[in-house]
């Protein structure tokens, strides 16, 4: 045992170093700089490095003045609805169909958080929240173990079909998913899943709710790719040693692709969270509403003429947050995900 | 015995058409030499590789895609050829005949049609550079930067994390005009971004509502604004994360070229990055072609009385009236367009994309 | 390590054997059974349990009601359940039922409109209720009574029979596919204090309509600063299909038939003579619409800010008529102008014609007979309970759908009250129920909501649009006109 958790970790070690050799690789073959010599002997001269970056210092730093402010420009366009969103939750109808008023993004009453509370009282904000947590992570759990055992079986196993197979998975990409809908409602329907009262009622649901959408093709492709960059040599290495595929699989590959399966459980758990026209049709019983659904409920009807935008940007608000918070901690693994998932087009 | 063969079989194929997977540089920078190759192959003959044990593995997977992703694609086909088909109708023992006739429905409506298509193509030409254009520089501009780095990193993805359906709401109460804007004396709201044009000493325009061929560019530009926006927190981060990977060695042997940074960028990051870049594209059509809950987020259910349908537009115009023929014909009609878009696009980045 | 590798394989496990053993598992007492196309005999409720489903799109004060009103309802038959389920808005309920349908189920009854029961009726799976009405079943209540499973003569008759009647419009046998639920119509709010201070007169007719809306820009137009600063739009229609419709309706010209082949008849020069005369209004000013002015017509009628764009005379719903009411000055007694009500200006005010609309219900055939026994129990009781009935109506201002309740006490003590803005409602719902002989329906067929969609359209180009040089406006319109009802045409008409 002991040894194999060694070896796994020396594998690491060297699928480390491969893929770190994997640029230098790239540059060779392609010859991306018209100076190849250069590059080719490019090893590092410290020295050089420090002549030149003295001479371009003052350029250097208008450069980067120049990069802050661009970005802060782009920064503020991107989070602008976001801080219209939050400016607004903060106020009152009357304050935000005041014309008046319109450009004063905070004005100075809009300090107190009414609209908040009174999301809490109108909804039933806790339930919906936990049946969203719990279906995320239920649905995340098992979605990774599929795809895992999928792109496992696409990046390192041969069989026949193999390339139909993938290339048939790809193009069900390209169908509108809305018209799968009408079908897939009659499918689980006929499973029994809409029935969702009684004692059996929470396990329809849940599964109503899980079932269809525990397999996406995008991800997979995206782990399998992944799993393509771990050398082959370690599997045969595995192999010889006489590892099943599914320990090999288990101890070597999930280690190495961690980055991408974590970018996976965030995007899933994203898609959990904003999920809103197949739960809407399919939930019959509302103690299973997601946490969508609930808001949605809870602020329209059709004899509330007059929408009360405010109190909606709170709960949009507070529907966000959760995400946002997840992304500010884990950020750090999304960025190596995506950056070794290594999409090639 | 049999597996065997089989194998060995699918092993010469693959030698025969390298697909993609065969030339990913990991394998190669780790097994360059005849003579690795030789051992591989031999050893791989002695490693029963099964083929049913691969779809074990995929069992899960093709059950549920069975179930929910090939059956409901079999359901279309076949409504799609079912003349005039209605689901109620089917449910009350109508029955219809086989023939093409939705397809010729929707090709025959003429106007609909052709402004769907339009629509359509001009949101893809337009808003997938453009969004990957920005969402490059964006991410270069990034990766140059070190202080604050990580706060700027968080801005950028934080719209990824909001509810889109809330965008919407915000994108279209930000350009809108409350009041009629043929009597500017009655106005009661000029909208955000009128008010900002009004004081930098511009007219306002009317975004949402305006009616005739005059109004068709604003509100184009709202939707290409909206649609930009939207894309730009999954364009920043895949490019970013592809520009974090590029080894920093080949700015280094720039910066003692002392080559100037335009050069750098367009011969260093972007041929490095072109996989990202050929991802970003090729997904990003795919998402211009399936474009429409923007449109009715911002426009209505009518999509602007008809000037901003869209391809799907088609595919949900049918769906009141339980029309599913035309809906499903509407989607094949459009899943080709997409396919073979893609084929285009796959093909150009492979005769352009580096390794 | 070890511990891993077996989660992921009990999960792996796990996953497999749900993937195929769940569709067995699922069936629980508590559900509704599927639907038939085939005819479904009156049948007595037999007192077993059973479970209905109603789908809806109440609001929240509406869905407490709701809750109540269920509760009263299992006083009498303990063992129906009643599952309830609410959608956002009508294409809502309507888009869950068709789809549902699509697979073979739907809920026992819902709340509908006449296009929606058009569209279900393609799949024949709407209940048709006249065997129901007429039945002589009996059926056994918990308090030991017994009652008619049908109606009698003097049930049937204390519908509003304007109400009554929308249920027959369906097809030519005159087959009734609804019972009444709340019902609504279009009134004129007018700011009663302003009218009394510059002695206008309440306009009866369009002609009179127009002159007012003259005289009131006039006198806005003569106060200090001019009209500039006194913007002002007199009147405010909340609803331009709804006023198309109206029209054709006063003026007899036709807007949409039930003869299959026909359905748009709107594309005449009457009806483009009097959307050009309107577009003459709408240019000098005197009138807006919720689609033109982008807010709702009751936010400038309520408007008392001086500087603000406002109404003085507004037409909407009668159901609307707590949001025609200005907010009340700060002490909580005096409001800054009071609301007259009235009917909306006629073309020919011997013979008025207002719209009808509202909710009705409808059932549907499924194969658990007992299961449409109850719901039609349900739907009898929710659209003849007095109690329900008014606490419905006193909610939001619906016209009840009965006649008798006008003899409920609480009822009584509700209308009473009716005087000045505090019960604006009160005086709205009064208003309706005197006008009950005026109400008109247009007809339901599968394309009519799309028709009344279009109509919102096809006013708000010709009122704003400018014709291309070399054109007249009435050119320009009828090219609209033509349009439309080529648009509509295509697709219904086929």
């Amino acid at each position: 045992m002991s040894e194999l958790e060694k070896d796994v970790i020396q594998n690491e070690d060297t699928s480390n170093a491969a893929v770190e050799n994997e640029n230098v690789e790239i540059a060779q073959s392609t010859n991306p700089v018209g100076s190849t010599e250069n590059l080719v002997q490019g090893v590092m001269h410290e020295q050089d490095i420090k002549t030149v970056a003295k001479k371009q210092t003052v350029g250097k730093i208008l450069g980067q003045i120049g990069l802050y402010v661009f970005l802060t420009i782009m920064a503020f366009v991107v989070i602008f609805p976001f801080i219209w969103m939050i400016a607004t939750s903060l106020k009152s109808v009357d304050e935000y169909y005041d014309a008046s008023l319109e450009l004063v993004l905070f004005p100075s009453f809009a300090r107190d958080f009414k609209n908040y509370a009174e999301v809490f009282t109108t909804t039933d904000l806790e339930m919906y929240f936990l049946n969203t947590v719990i279906i995320g992570i239920a649905s995340t759990l098992m979605s990774l173990v599929i795809t895992i055992l999928s792109a496992f079986a696409l990046a390192r196993l041969e069989f026949k079909g193999k390339n139909i197979l993938f290339a048939g998975l790809l193009a069900t990409m390209m169908i509108p998913g809305e018209l799968f809908t009408i079908t897939n409602y009659k499918t689980v329907a006929d499973f029994g899943w809409t029935n969702q009262f009684g004692s059996m009622g929470w396990i329809n649901s849940f599964f109503n709710l899980t079932m269809p959408f525990l397999v996406s093709v995008f991800y997979i492709y995206l782990l399998k790719q992944n799993f393509m960059q771990i050398p082959e040599e370690l599997y045969l290495a595995a192999k010889v040693d006489g590892t099943t595929d599914f320990k090999y699989l288990l101890r070597v590959m999930i280690p190495l692709a961690l980055p991408t399966l974590i970018s996976i459980t965030i995007l899933k758990m994203m898609g959990a969270w904003n999920t809103y026209m197949w739960p809407k049709l399919t939930t019959t019983n509302s103690d299973y509403y997601l946490i969508t659904i609930g808001l949605r409920e809870a602020f329209s009807s059709v004899d509330n003429q007059q929408p009360d935008i405010p109190l909606q940007m709170a709960a949009v608000t507070m529907v966000s947050i959760p995400l946002f918070l997840v992304f500010l901690f884990l950020r750090k693994y999304i960025m190596k995900g995506v950056s070794r998932s290594g999409i090639k087009g | 015995m049999k597996n065997e063969n089989i194998t060995e079989d699918s092993l010469v194929e693959q030698n025969a058409e390298p697909v993609l997977e065969n030339q990913l540089p990991a394998e190669e920078s780790i097994a360059p030499t005849a003579a690795t190759k030789t051992v591989r192959r031999s050893f791989l003959d002695k490693v029963k590789f099964d083929s049913w044990k691969a779809w074990i593995y995929l069992l899960p997977a093709l059950i549920l895609l069975a179930v929910f992703t090939v059956w409901p694609i079999i359901n279309t086909i076949r409504v799609a050829f079912l003349n005039d088909y209605n689901s109620l109708g089917e449910q009350g023992g109508e029955t219809f005949q086989l023939g093409i006739g939705n397809f010729i429905t929707i090709l025959a409506s003429g106007d609909d049609f052709r402004t769907a298509l339009t629509n359509t193509l001009l949101i893809c030409v337009i808003t997938v550079p453009l969004s990957t254009i920005l969402a490059l520089l964006i991410a270069v501009a990034l990766n140059s930067i070190k202080p604050l780095q990580k706060i700027y990193q968080t801005i950028f993805f934080l719209p990824y994390v909001t509810n889109s359906i809330a965008i919407g709401m915000v994108f279209a109460a930000v350009f809108d005009v409350v009041g009629d804007f043929a009597f500017p004396d009655l106005v009661q709201s000029w909208g955000f971004v009128n008010n900002i044009l009004m004081k930098m000493g511009l007219d306002p325009v009317n975004w949402i509502d305006g009616l005739g061929d005059a109004s068709y560019w604003p509100k184009m530009f709202v939707l290409i604004v909206y649609i930009i926006w939207n894309a730009l927190p999954f364009k920043i981060l895949i490019l970013l994360g592809g520009l974090q990977s590029i080894n920093k060695q080949y700015y280094e042997a720039a910066m003692i070229d002392s080559t100037p940074r335009w050069r750098v960028f367009t011969k260093i990051t972007v041929p490095l990055l072109s996989p990202m870049l050929a991802y970003v594209l090729i997904t990003g059509f795919i998402g211009g072609f399936k474009e429409y809950s923007s449109i009715i987020g911002i426009f209505g259910d009518d999509m602007a009385g008809g000037q901003l349908y869209t391809m799907v537009g088609f595919i949900y115009d049918a769906l009141p009236d339980a029309q599913y023929g035309e809906a499903s014909a509407a989607a094949l009609i459009l899943f080709a367009i997409i396919f073979v878009v893609t084929m285009i696009n796959l093909w150009v980045s492979k005769k352009t994309t580096h390794y | 390590m070890k511990k891993s590798t077996k989660l992921l394989a009990s999960l792996a496990a796990t996953l497999l054997v749900a993937g195929s053993v769940l569709p067995m598992a699922a069936c629980s007492e508590e559900t509704v059974s599927g639907i038939t196309t085939e005819n479904i005999p009156v049948t007595a409720y037999n007192g077993e349990k059973v479970t209905i489903s109603f789908y809806h799109c109440m609001g929240s004060a509406l869905k407490d009601i709701l809750k109540d009103g269920i509760a009263d309802f299992n006083k009498l038959y303990p063992n129906i359940k009643v599952l309830t389920n609410s959608f956002g808005d009508y294409p809502g309920v309507r888009d869950q039922i068709s789809t549902e349908i699509a697979s073979g189920r739907a809920p026992s009854l819902a709340y509908c409109y006449p296009d929606h029961v058009a569209l279900y009726n393609k799949s024949k799976t709407v209940l048709p209720l006249d065997s129901w009405i007429e039945s002589t079943l009996e059926v056994k209540q918990a308090n030991n009574t017994t009652a008619l499973m049908g109606m009698t003569q003097a049930e049937v008759d204390n519908y509003v029979p304007v109400y009554w009647n929308e249920g027959k419009i369906y097809d030519e046998a005159k087959t009734m596919y609804t019972l009444p639920m709340l019902k609504s119509t279009e009134l004129l709010y007018y700011n009663k204090t302003y009218f009394d201070a510059n002695s206008l007169t309440v306009p009866t007719t369009w002609d009179e309509m127009e002159a007012t809306c003259q005289r009131i820009l006039e006198i806005e137009g003569a106060k200090a600063g001019g009209a500039a600063a006194n913007p002002c739009i007199p009147l405010g229609y909340d609803s331009s299909a709804n006023w198309f419709i109206t029209m054709t309706e006063q003026l007899g010209s036709g807007y949409t038939t039930s003869e299959k082949g026909n359905y748009f008849t709107f594309n005449n020069e009457t009806n483009r003579a009097f959307v050009e005369e309107f577009r003459g209004w709408y240019q000098n000013k005197y009138v807006t619409t919720e689609e033109i002015f982008g807010s709702y017509t009751s936010d400038l009628f309520t408007q008392v800010e001086p500087s603000k764009t406002k109404c003085y005379m507004c037409i909407g719903s009668s159901a609307g008529a707590g949001y025609q009411c200005p907010a009340v000055l700060q002490d909580g007694k005096t409001y800054p102008f009071e609301v007259g009500i009235a009917m909306i200006p006629q073309e020919n005010p011997e013979s008025p014609k207002i719209i009808s609309q509202g909710p009705s219900i409808c059932l549907f055939k499924k194969q658990n007979k007992q299961e449409v026994a109850a719901a039609w129990l349900f739907s009898k009781f929710i659209t003849s309970n007095e109690k329900f009935q008014a606490k419905c109506s006193m909610n939001n201002g619906y016209t009840p759908a009965i006649q008798s309740i006008k003899d409920n006490t609480t009822y009584k003590n509700f209308l009473n009250r009716a005087d000045g803005n505090k019960y604006l409602q009160a005086t709205a719902v009064q208003a309706t129920m005197e006008m009950k002989d005026y109400y008109y329906v247009s007809p339901a067929f599968n394309g009519s909501s799309a028709a009344r969609d279009e109509m919102a359209l096809l006013m708000k180009h010709c009122f704003q649009e400018k014709p291309d040089s070399g054109k007249t406006v009435s050119q320009m319109i009828e090219s609209f006109f033509n349009d439309s009802y080529k648009k509509l045409q295509r697709r219904y008409d086929k």
